[in-house]
This record gives structure tokens, sequence and C-alpha cells, in this order.
């Protein structure tokens, strides 16, 4: 008893010893601490593995084209671009990339690029896309023409995505070289990457910062306490219940934009579910107000019909009006359709994120109000995604992000002839809708494409292919002597990493 | 000797059974790895990529094929790599499980440190003021949960004192004075329950011993207070806790999943818990094997122990 004692108390003396010792490894100068929140499962360039490697692989890579913090589209490895009649684009590119093995980048990397991601064994993103090229001609090692199979004014928008970063010709399958701001040093699976400041990047007196070392945390909790702790300077994916506390404290910044959304998928290859009247009901029985208040704190705002952003050029405040909370009208729907006083009906979501799972709970409510009966279905977020991509299910809660904010992003997720998948509405086609979005894509005149777009977002509303909930706001938090991160506004946000080159201290 | 063969035999059988349920039921759950990996962050892939995807894997083939595949690499000391990057099972496995065992070791040392002390005390002093408190306290700590208790020792120590970081892990190599820090919130929170546990177990035991005669014999010869207590009373009264501490240790193992989560120590339950969740299935069968072989040899050794010790159950 008496050793244990001893041993307790010294253990406490040893305490204050410890702390001096913790302060004292803190930050290494010039190499910012990001948390994680989750450890990419691969940071392969082309390969889609989530937003954290997205944030990796922007630090890693450049493509042609990329965002700047307003969101704006701009030159990256390209200096200029333009078009060619409707189906060629020529880039110039600048003269001074080099990849991270001192190799210049050339045409022919650009080349060899679309070829790897377009090619027949490829899992790349983008595959799809790139087999709409019919080839890429590079007429001297600073022009690429890309010739496409059919007209795409959204060719440099895809471009500027960070899974279509351009690597060198000559890169081993495993180990694809790149021109990023900062090159991989190192790494712990499942826990850490360290990166340090490419000397020779081709934006003069960047990256700021002399390294960055990423650690992941996968507790949201967890992730905060490091930071309030000032175990790191800067965390993505603020869960929302802490941006009040974050806001509050004096050492800390929040950066936070509404980007992604939640919406509701059906499934139309049976029951009532297939009579666009009844979905059309389901989105005025809800109450959008108390998703946004239960599920994210109050951090977003309600969505209705397609999800094109309030600021976005091809926002039309008008069509919104009359689409809220409505029971009445959605009784009377009901009826219309031939099934007065709703029916019992299944709902899908998961027990997995608690965002998922609240905003299907105030789901169910709302829809029983008018008497349709959901069972609920919570199962873990890969059998969630497996349902949804064999069509098992009848209404489903889902939650993303468009590809960008050009309102051609949102085609992947109401466009009825693309294949099943868990994004999107099962068997509901909606010709009008799929021939706009089309239309759209090859439309090259500004006031034409918005004129197209309005007219999506009304066939959208009549048609409900999926319904509209609520925007959610995205946060990165960061000490206060963190500067020049931002986040990119809109769909964007996940591109946010790309400011990470002009980040310093102080 | 042949009850020591039949055991290790047992042992072995209960191993493969172990490992081809969990190979059959995470093939069973829903989840295509292919599908999952390809479609993180909400998006839809291209069916054609997951279809090349699947087949790269080995994905396609029949599940018999796939099974026989797999016991034949554990039979040679290959777990296989992971279908989400590659990474070679055993590699992750060796890197990781020596960090959950030193979890669990020092948990089980606090708590023996902690736990036995104390239960002694309360049982010398049965029904003071220190022995209530600290009945009481060890219900609190059984009752409260592990996540809830690491959240709050975070809270406390990480966010409002600041005298230690929010979690993480440091290698002993690399910085012995952190590595340790780092290790202590964890390990308290690891060790909660099983404190509680040795206190009750050592505080019954000693009760129990200090009511035999011959520890009333020992006191009547005069022996020292001190020396009845060590020789008689705690040397008796240790045999049932060593036989409990035996056990917990192999719970022990299963309740490091949260722990490990709310400390972000790099241990097996994170990669575990990513497998999962990406239905990684080599390294999800890898690391539950890795966790049974370890259960099942913890309990072989204690029964060959045992069966030294007592010639009873050899021959029963």
């Amino acid at each position: 008893m008496l050793t244990s004692r001893r041993a307790l108390l010294a253990a406490g003396a040893a305490l204050p010893f410890l702390r001096a010792e913790h302060a004292s490894a803190q930050r290494q100068p010039g190499v910012l601490r990001f948390g994680l929140s989750s450890f990419p499962p691969s940071i392969q360039p082309w390969v889609s593995t989530g937003t954290a490697a997205g944030t990796v692989k922007l630090l890693i890579h450049r493509g042609l084209t990329s965002y700047d913090a307003t969101g704006k589209l701009q030159g990256e490895i390209a200096e200029s671009w333009s078009n060619e009649g409707p189906n060629a684009w020529v880039f110039r590119l600048r003269d001074n990339v080099v990849f991270h093995n001192g190799e210049r980048l050339t045409s022919e990397d650009v080349k060899w690029t679309i070829e790897q991601i377009a090619g027949e064994r490829s899992t790349a993103y983008y595959r799809g896309e790139m087999q709409g090229v019919e080839r890429v001609e590079t007429p001297d090692p600073r022009t690429v023409r890309f010739v496409m199979k059919a007209p795409s004014a959204v060719l440099p928008d895809w471009l500027a995505s960070y899974h279509l970063p351009i690597c060198w010709r000559g890169s081993p399958a495993n180990a694809p070289v790149g021109c990023g701001p900062f090159v991989l040093r190192g790494q712990e699976r499942g826990v850490s990457l360290d990166l340090v400041a490419f000397d020779r990047y081709y934006r003069p007196g960047l990256p700021k910062l002399r390294g960055i070392r990423m650690v992941a945390y996968a507790d949201e909790n967890l992730r905060v306490a490091a930071l309030q702790a000032g175990d790191v300077d800067l965390i993505e994916y603020v869960p929302w219940q802490s941006m009040a506390t974050i806001e509050a404290d004096p050492k800390l910044r929040l950066d936070s934009t509404d980007g992604p959304f939640m919406y509701l998928t059906f499934n139309g290859t049976r029951g009532p579910l297939v009579d666009a009247r009844v979905r059309r009901a389901i989105s005025l029985a809800v109450k959008r107000d108390e998703i946004v208040k239960a599920a994210f704190f109050g951090r977003g705002s309600p969505l209705t019909g397609l999800p094109v952003p309030p600021g976005s050029d091809f926002f039309d405040a008008s069509l919104a009006q009359g689409t809220g909370y409505d029971p009445d009208r959605a009784r009377a729907l009901l009826l219309e359709a031939g099934v007065p006083g709703g029916f019992q009906t299944s709902l899908l979501s998961t027990a997995q994120y608690g965002m998922h799972k609240d905003t299907a709970e105030i789901v169910q409510q709302n829809l029983a109000a008018i008497g349709i009966q959901c069972e609920m279905r919570l199962p873990d977020w890969a059998t969630r995604v497996n349902l949804g991509n064999r069509s098992q299910f009848d209404i489903a809660v889902m939650g993303t992000a468009t590809d960008s904010n050009d309102p051609d992003g949102i085609a992947r997720l109401v466009d009825g002839s693309l294949p099943p998948s868990f994004i999107r509405s099962a068997g509901i086609r909606v010709p009008r809708l799929e021939q706009l979005f089309a239309q759209g894509r090859s439309e090259f005149d500004p006031a034409r494409r918005r004129a197209i777009y309005v007219e999506a977002q009304k066939v959208g509303l009549e048609e409900a292919p999926i319904v509209g909930l609520a925007w959610r706001s995205q946060g990165y938090a960061m000490q206060r002597d963190v500067t020049g991160f931002k986040a990119l506004p809109g769909a964007l946000n996940f591109f946010s990493g790309i400011t990470l080159e002009q980040t310093a201290f102080g | 000797m042949l009850w020591a063969i039949r055991r290790i035999g047992v042992a072995l059988l209960l191993v493969w059974i172990v490992a081809s349920v969990v190979f059959v039921v995470i093939h069973l759950v829903p989840g295509d790895p292919a599908e999952l990996l390809l479609s993180a962050g909400g998006i839809a892939p291209d069916p054609v990529a997951v279809e090349e995807l699947r087949e790269r894997l080995g994905l396609n083939r029949p599940l018999l094929e796939q099974y026989l595949a797999f016991l034949s690499g554990v039979v040679r000391g290959d777990l296989g790599q992971s279908i989400v990057d590659d990474a070679s099972v055993a590699e992750e496995i060796l890197l990781r499980l020596p960090r959950t065992l030193e979890l669990i070791l020092a948990g089980t040392l606090l708590s023996i440190l902690v736990g036995i002390p104390a239960g002694t005390w309360a049982a010398l002093h049965r029904g003071g003021a220190f022995d209530r408190a600290a009945s009481w306290l060890a219900a609190l700590l059984q009752a409260v949960p592990v996540f809830v208790l690491g959240t709050l020792l975070v809270l406390t120590f990480a966010v409002l004192l600041r005298w230690m970081p929010a979690g993480g892990y440091v290698p002993l190599a690399q910085d012995p004075g952190r590595h340790l820090l780092l290790l202590t919130l964890p390990a308290l929170a690891i060790a909660k329950g099983l404190i509680a546990v040795v206190f009750r177990m050592t505080r019954a035991a000693t009760l129990d011993s200090l009511s035999r005669d011959y520890v009333r014999t020992a006191r009547a010869k005069g022996l020292s207070p001190a020396r009845v207590l060590l020789r008689h009373v705690l040397r008796n009264a240790l045999i049932p806790i060593v036989t409990v501490l035996a056990l917990q240790m192999g719970t022990l193992l299963g309740g490091t999943v949260l722990v490990e989560y709310v400390f972000n120590w790099p241990g097996l339950s994170s990669p575990l818990l990513r497998a999962v969740e990406a239905r990684d299935y080599p390294m999800v069968v890898g690391i539950v094997l890795t966790i049974s072989v370890l259960f099942v040899a913890l309990n072989l050794a204690m029964d060959l122990v045992y069966a030294a010790l007592d010639p009873r159950i050899r021959r029963a």
C-alpha cells in the first residue's frame, strides 16, 4: 500500500514535467498540422476515394485548370484555353512546370494522362467523360488540343477536378508522379501522412509552408478537441454541434460554406412512388427547417427542388416559391394520385452517420402526418450503398455534393438513363430533363445555358425525380494565426485544399 | 502428455472454426468492397470500372475457391493483401498488434497497482469510510461507459487543463516521454472497469482469507500484522485474482476498440473498424483471426498451467 501510494505521488509529481515536454513537442516551424476526418483509403490520382483523399491529392497534384479561392475557374498547368468550334478545346501550357522527379511537363504528359483515365482497364472517376474525348493532339510541347466526340461546354470544369490531375508519362502504375506544391515524403497507413514543400513548384514563392503533417482523427469530437488543445492547426469536417463553440473561442476561427446537401431518392419501379404527384406530395410534407435544426444544429438552409445553390448564376429565386411545407396540398395530391390517406412504405438511411439518421427520422415523422407510414431501415453505410445500387428500397435519404458549381454536375443525380446507383432514384426517367442536361452540356452561350438550366429546375420540381431537403454547412476550423486558407464556396468546398499552397502562419 | 496434445488440438480446431465463420459471415453481409471503394464521398462510380476492379481483386471467383485460397494462405502464414490499398495484412497486424497489447498491459498494470492495494485496505477496514467510498466508486466506474469516460478525460486533461495532447501516438523509440504521456489517458480509460473488478475481487478474497483458521493461527503465533497480511492473507487471496486478471485481459482486447477510437491510438482496432466499413475482407479476417488466436492461446496457457498445478484437471 505504501509503495503504491508513493508511486502514485511520484506519478503525480512527474505530471508538470511531462507537461513541459508536451509544450516543447509542439509545432515545428513552418509545418502545418492538418486534422483529417478519415485516412484516405488510397491516393491514386484519378480514382475517387473520398474527400480526405481529395485534399491530399490537391497537395501533390495539379490539373490543367483549377478553382481560385472565390470558386472561379482559373488556369493551372494551362495558362490559357479556348474552344475551336463546338468540338475542340485548345490548352496552352505553362513553360515552367516540373514534376517531382525533375522532369519537365509537356503536352505529351497531358495526352498520356487522358489515355490512362479513358483506358480499357481504368477505374478512374472521369473514365466515362474522358472516353468522350475522341483524341488528344499535341501540335507542340506547350499546346494540347482535345477533340471531343460531342460538343462539351464543361470540359474545362471537368479538368479542374482533383480526380483529373496530370501525371508524368513515365510514371509506374502504382506510383504516379505529380507536379503539385507538396511532395509526399512518408505515411503510416491509417494514421498520418507527411508532406514537404516542392522547391521547384511552378508558382513563384509558393508554397509558403515548409511542410504539412496530416493526421487522421476519425472521431469528430476528438478532432475538435485536438484543435482546441493545440495538437493540430487546422481541421476539416467540423461537426455542426461544435461550430458555435469554435466561433466563440478567441483562439480559433471557423470558415464554412453551404455546399453539400441532403435529398430523397425514390424507387420508381413499383408502387405509388411511380407517380410524380406522390413524390411532389412528399416534398410538400417535409418540414425542411426542422431538418436544418435537428440534423445540422441550424448550420444549413432548406433546399427545395434541384440543388442549384442560391448565389449561382443559374439560380432563380422565383422557382422555389410555393414549394415549401404545405400538408393540405400534399394530401390533395395524394387524393389525386389515387392514394388518399397515404400508404405503407419503407425509408432507407444509415445509422452510421448521424446526419443521415436524424434527417430520416424527421422525414418519417413528417410523412406520417400525411398518412405515409414509413418503416425505417438503418443498416451500416456499406449495406445502405449496396441496397441503393440494387434498387432495394422505396424511399431513401442521401447526402452528397456535386462535382462543381456548374449545374451540369446535377445530371448525375437525376439522369435516369444512367445505370442504377445509390445516389439516384431507381427507374424514374424524365426524358425532358435528360434532354435539357444534354443541351446544356453542348451549349456555349452563357445566357442560353442559364435559360436551359432554369427550365431544368422547373421540370425537376414538377417531376420530382429527387426531392431536395437541406443544404448543409461544411466547415474548416483553424488556429487564429493560420492565414491564407479559405473554404471554397458551394460544391467546391471539398476543393478547399488547393488554398493550402497559400497557407502560412502569422 | 496426451491430455496436453488433445487440448492443443482442440485449440487449433477452435481457431479454424473462428476463421471460417468470420470468412463466411463477412462475405455474406451485404456490401461490395469494389463498389464501396469507388463510391467514397457519395458519388456514383462507372459500373464498368467497378466490374473491372472486382475482377482485378478476384471477387468474382466462387466463394469456395476464395475460401480455399484463404486457407492455403493461412497455412503458409500468408494473410493476403488489403482490398483497399494492397497493404500486406500480416505487416499491418505486426505493426499494430504490439500497440494494442501495450495498451492492455498498461491498463492491467494500472488496475493491479490501484485495485489490489485499495481492495486490501477496504477489506482490512471493512465498513469504514474508505471501504464505502471505494465500493461506491467501483460501482460508478463499472457503470460509466468507456467512451463517456474517455471523452471526459480528453475534455478535462487536453482541452481544459492542457496537460496532455488530445490523443495520438508517438513511437517509444522516437520520444519515450511523449509516448508514455500519450499512453496515460487511454490506459486509464481501458483500466477503469478492470480496476473495479480487481478491487472487488481483492476485497472479497481478502475478507475470505481473513476469516480462515490459518490466519487465526498465524496471529496466535504472534506474527506481525504485516507478515500475516502479506504471507498468509494476500498470497492466498491472489489465486482468484490472477484467474480473473487472465480472463479479463482477453476481454480487454475487445474493449480496446472504443478506447483506441476515442484517443486515436493506432492499434489493431482502427484498421479492423475501417476494414469492416470498407468490407476489406482479407483485413477483417486476418485481424479477427489474430485476436482469436491470442484469446485461444491465453486460455490454452491457463489450462496448461492449471493442469501442472492441479493433477485433478489432467485426469478429468
